[in-house]
């Protein structure tokens, strides 16, 4: 009876590879999204500026050395002008230029206002951040020195300030390398649904618009055994594109200055291994929902219309995590796709699991591919199975 | 042997089979014979279990279809009526598949394989994916993988729709040597020299009912006319059902 399971299994493997268009789907996908997040994530160590040095042009940094000192003390990198400020700024070779007058040094001793220039272009956005640093750091010697003035008459500073404004900035890169971390994550998973969807189709909708499945059923085989078999084939799809997908993110991580995002991804294999252990399950599921619907269909493309519109219920979790993060619960292992979600990239950021997590996500998991690949089979018991519904 | 007793089958409203009783013998070719929408392939889908019949049951080698219709798909051969194969798979592992199927394996299984490869004269395709074979070869696959596990009865449901000459005359060769070969032939067509030059015995089937059966001689007699064809417009018209 098993050898009928494994001769129905291999030859829809050997089908599904010899299918440009499952092999495809099979290939490609997993190689998609490691390198979509690795893109990305090295866009965003580009362009985390925090750490790098301010630079500043100066023209006239002779006409007020005090500013200049306070400006090289705050950590500014003062560079030499270039020979027309206007001209750079607006073709973007400048960010910002500093401009001094002459005359600063002879109003700042007369106790007037002095004037410096701020040479910006505020069309540009990558500029903004260059210019409200600048801004920032103009506007707090300005201040030192008004305190200090103030002081020097014996008034308190405080006067100067009725409101105080401290701003929390809680944009850093690290939380928005850690929804991209969400992101592999949700790859990893849809990797599951995706890598096996043409082989399910083929094997359940392709076979009978084929008109093959008929001569099938009239094998005596017995109909749990030809679910089972086809199940197994698009299981083995599935996991190949989870096992594969991890292989490709561990290699495209690589490649990405972690460090200097302050991001910490744990790839090592006892956390490879823990993954693999959460999402097989999660292909087992992948697996028995698409046969199902395949089986439901009449056609070909309809099971693809079908099998795409489910093709979102996995993403869900991930890109509501992305969006919104929220806190693991242990309820939350009871839902297929959100528990994996989470697991895994809780593994991924080397955060502590628990065995009761994984234990209720594996097994609320199989309870429900059991579910799915019972009703595949009962669909298969059906006469109709042959004509379609 | 296969015996059919008040075979009934609806499809929600519609009567597919209305009544069908009749018997093929070893060593015998019977032609299911009717117009086109008789219930012919219904009746053979009852036959080999892939519907079950409403009323009315079959058994074939004393298996009851409806009792236990694995044990009847072992001893039948079937080619259905819209008998598609895997067009990515070569002829080869088409028939390898069913033989497996039918717990077939090893070295006895390749024997099998290559011997029907012979008798249906296919040796040049036989390793080529089946994805741009002609009709006539796809049929041979077809048969071949139906037959693959030497099965006592053998089931054709219009085998030679949409053959050349060429093709059907191998196929009405090959059925003639399952006869010699003492199995029970049945096999289902609409077109009347065929039926006529290969069955020891004819089941006419209109309107879901046998309207007649017997041998050649016998229904000419019946309907007390020189030709078979005569006899069969004159067997069906005379239910008023073409």
């Amino acid at each position: 009876m098993f050898n009928q399971m494994f001769a129905i299994l291999q030859k829809e493997l050997k089908d599904g590879l010899r299918d440009r268009r499952s092999l495809m789907s099979a290939l490609l996908f997993p190689l998609l999204g490691p390198v979509l997040c690795a893109v990305l994530l090295n866009t965003v160590a580009n362009s985390s500026t925090r750490s790098k040095p301010l630079e500043l042009s100066i023209v006239g940094a002779e006409n007020a050395p005090s500013l200049v000192a306070f400006l090289y003390t705050n950590g500014v990198e003062i560079q030499a002008p270039p020979p027309d400020p206007h001209e750079a700024v607006r073709d973007g070779e400048l960010d910002v230029v500093l401009i001094i007058p002459e005359d600063y040094g002879e109003r700042f001793r007369a106790g007037k206002s002095a004037r410096v220039e701020l040479v910006v272009d505020n069309s540009r956005t990558s500029a903004r951040t260059n210019i409200s640093r600048s801004k920032k750091i103009l506007q707090a010697w300005s201040s030192q020195l008004a305190t200090l003035r103030l002081l020097a008459r014996g008034v308190s500073p405080e006067l100067l300030q009725p409101v105080a404004i401290d701003e929390v900035d809680l944009s850093t890169p690290q939380k928005l390398a850690a929804s991209l971390l969400d992101m592999i994550t949700m790859f990893v998973i849809l990797a599951a649904f995706f890598c096996n969807m043409y082989l399910a189709i083929d094997a359940t909708a392709g076979e009978r618009e084929r008109r093959s499945l008929e001569p099938l059923l009239i094998n005596p085989v017995d109909r749990d055994m030809i679910v089972l078999g086809k199940w197994g084939a698009t299981v083995l799809f599935g996991a190949a594109g989870v096992v594969m997908t991890l292989l490709f993110t561990t290699i495209t991580m690589g490649f990405v200055p972690l460090e200097e995002i302050g991001v910490r991804i744990s790839l090592g294999p006892p956390v490879i291994g823990a993954i693999l252990l959460v999402t097989m399950p999660l292909t087992f599921l992948a697996g028995a929902m698409q046969l199902l619907v395949a089986s439901f269909a009449r056609s070909f493309k309809e099971a693809q219309t079908y099998i795409s519109l489910i093709l979102f219920l996995p993403m869900l979790p991930g890109i509501a995590l992305t969006m919104n993060p929220v806190k693991t619960e242990d309820w939350m292992m009871l839902v297929p796709m959100l528990s994996q979600q989470l697991l895994v990239s809780d593994m991924m950021r080397g955060d502590p699991t628990g065995v009761l997590r994984h234990a209720l996500a594996i097994v609320s998991t199989l309870v429900i591919s059991g579910l799915f690949l019972w009703w595949t089979a009962q669909l298969f018991r059906k006469e109709t199975i042959v004509f379609g519904r | 042997m296969i015996t059919a007793t008040g075979l009934h089958k609806r499809f929600g409203d519609v009567v597919a089979v209305e009544d069908v009783t009749f018997t093929a013998e070893d060593g015998k070719i019977t032609g299911l014979l009717g117009p086109n929408g008789a219930g012919k392939t219904s009746s053979m889908r009852m036959l080999y279990g892939l519907v079950a019949p409403n009323k009315g049951t079959a058994v074939i080698d004393g298996h009851d279809v409806r009792e236990d219709p694995q044990a009847v798909r072992r001893v039948i051969g079937v080619l259905p009526d819209a008998p598609g194969i895997y067009p990515r798979l070569t002829a080869r592992e088409n028939i390898r598949y069913f033989g497996r199927l039918h717990g077939m394996k090893g070295p006895s299984l390749e024997q099998r394989i290559n011997d029907l490869i012979d008798l249906l004269d296919m040796g040049a395709v036989a390793d080529r994916r089946t994805a741009g074979f002609s009709q006539g070869e796809r049929m041979k696959v077809a048969i071949a993988r139906a037959i693959v596990h030497d099965p006592r009865n053998v089931m054709l449901d219009e085998p030679t729709n949409g053959l050349d000459v060429m093709s059907t005359r191998a196929m009405r060769h090959l059925i003639n040597q399952l006869r010699e070969e003492g199995r029970c032939v049945l096999f289902s067509s609409h077109v009347m020299q065929e039926v006529s030059a290969l069955c020891d015995s004819i089941v006419v089937i209109a309107g879901g009912r046998v309207v007649a059966q017997g041998s050649p001689d016998e229904l000419r007699a019946q309907a007390g006319t020189e030709s078979l064809e005569d006899a069969f417009v004159s067997i069906v018209g005379a239910e008023g059902l073409v």
